[in-house]
């Protein structure tokens, strides 16, 4: 008994059986380092803002409507760089979901 | 100086001005790697996979895995058909990132990936791929990609420009996200480094605390080559990703 594996590792151990026991590939699943997921959070945000300005600086141009047309952009790139960050999160739980027994820690709301 | 921590991204040309046209196409350091990725890269493939063995060696099973692991990246990510028309192209676009990533890690040596027109024009080509195979393929359903469906109509239009904004983001997130990495990582490695020299000259007393920064240069060194190969993975997996968007617009 004394050598006995601790549970997760048994239990990740049965998932990736059962896993290739149906056939599925087990995903290639690289650690991500906390950092380039920072600089990948930063980047999306700031992208959106730099296009949207470059979009708006673009109307502006052509419709001489400076600098109306920035003043927009930026602002909707500010939206769009919220919808980005929120659709990574997304995408980044659902590849990294949590443990569904892993025990409940009771919060403010309980 | 030797401790400048910029001094690795300076750009020097190697042969005599080369003028095609308007264009400067004089070789320099960045060229003379992006052709040693190519070179390391194509050599090992096709060095590793001449056996051609049933049982394969050492480097055949290197060659074979890599190819699996890609293989199966862009199946996840854009389906079988994905994987008959992109995986060349992303396999390519790994294995050309992979080993100019790798090469940088040499000290002295120079690292493409760390200018921002090298990884821009990466991004753009994945970017261009997406809007002429989405066009040519679905004809005007391309343009479902910015309509989400189940979104009542007086919402609709803002949430199109979202879109839109978020589309023409995306070449610049791709391209920063790689070039970014690099650039930080190489910069830390080298103000760490730089610290050595800087105590040593100090004395008895800076040699001994300069363990301390080569400790840390050590630690980063390993990080580094981590980031290589993760950085490699992330570009091909977005490739896929947005490659998936030309084949199957809409959400």
């Amino acid at each position: 008994m004394a050598d006995e594996k601790p549970p997760e590792d048994v239990l990740t151990d049965l998932r990736r059986r059962v896993a290739k026991a149906r056939g599925e590939d087990v995903p290639p699943s690289p650690p991500q380092s906390p950092a380039s997921l920072a600089l990948r959070f930063g980047g999306e945000f700031g992208a959106a803002i730099l296009v949207g300005a470059l979009l708006g600086y673009g109307a502006d141009t052509f419709l001489h409507s400076s600098p109306v047309g920035m003043v927009i952009g930026i602002g909707l790139g500010f939206v769009t760089g919220v919808v980005n960050v929120v659709r990574v999160a997304q995408s980044f739980n659902r590849a990294n979901a949590g443990d569904p027994n892993a025990p409940s820690v009771p919060d403010d709301e309980d | 100086m030797s401790t400048d921590p910029i001094h690795q991204f300076h750009i020097n040309p190697i042969s005599e001005p080369i003028q095609i046209g308007a264009l400067d196409a004089t070789f320099t350091n960045a060229s003379l790697f992006m052709v040693a990725g190519v070179g390391l890269a194509s050599w090992f493939m096709v060095s590793a996979m001449k056996p051609r063995a049933l049982v394969p060696g050492r480097a055949q099973v290197v060659a074979e895995s890599a190819y699996n692991f890609i293989h199966s990246m862009v199946k996840d990510a854009a389906g079988e058909e994905g994987v008959k028309k992109f995986f060349p192209f992303v396999f390519t676009l790994f294995l050309f990132i992979f080993a100019a990533n790798m090469l940088g890690m040499f000290p002295y040596f120079f690292t493409p990936t760390s200018q921002i027109v090298i990884t821009a024009t990466m991004a753009l080509m994945v970017f261009f791929t997406v809007i002429v195979l989405g066009l040519a393929k679905n004809g005007l359903k391309f343009f479902k990609l910015f309509v989400p469906s189940g979104v009542p109509w007086y919402i609709l239009w803002f949430v199109v420009i979202i879109e839109i904004i978020s589309f023409f983001s995306r070449p610049l997130s791709h391209a920063v996200r790689l070039w970014a990495n690099i650039l930080a990582g190489h910069l830390v490695l080298k103000v760490f480094a730089g610290f050595v020299p800087m105590m040593a000259a100090a004395g008895l007393v800076g040699i001994i605390g300069s363990i301390l920064p080569l400790g840390m240069t050590i630690a980063l060194y390993a990080l580094e080559f981590l980031v290589a190969f993760l950085q490699a993975y992330v570009f091909a997996l977005l490739t896929c990703i947005y490659l998936n968007d030309a084949l199957h617009p809409g959400h």
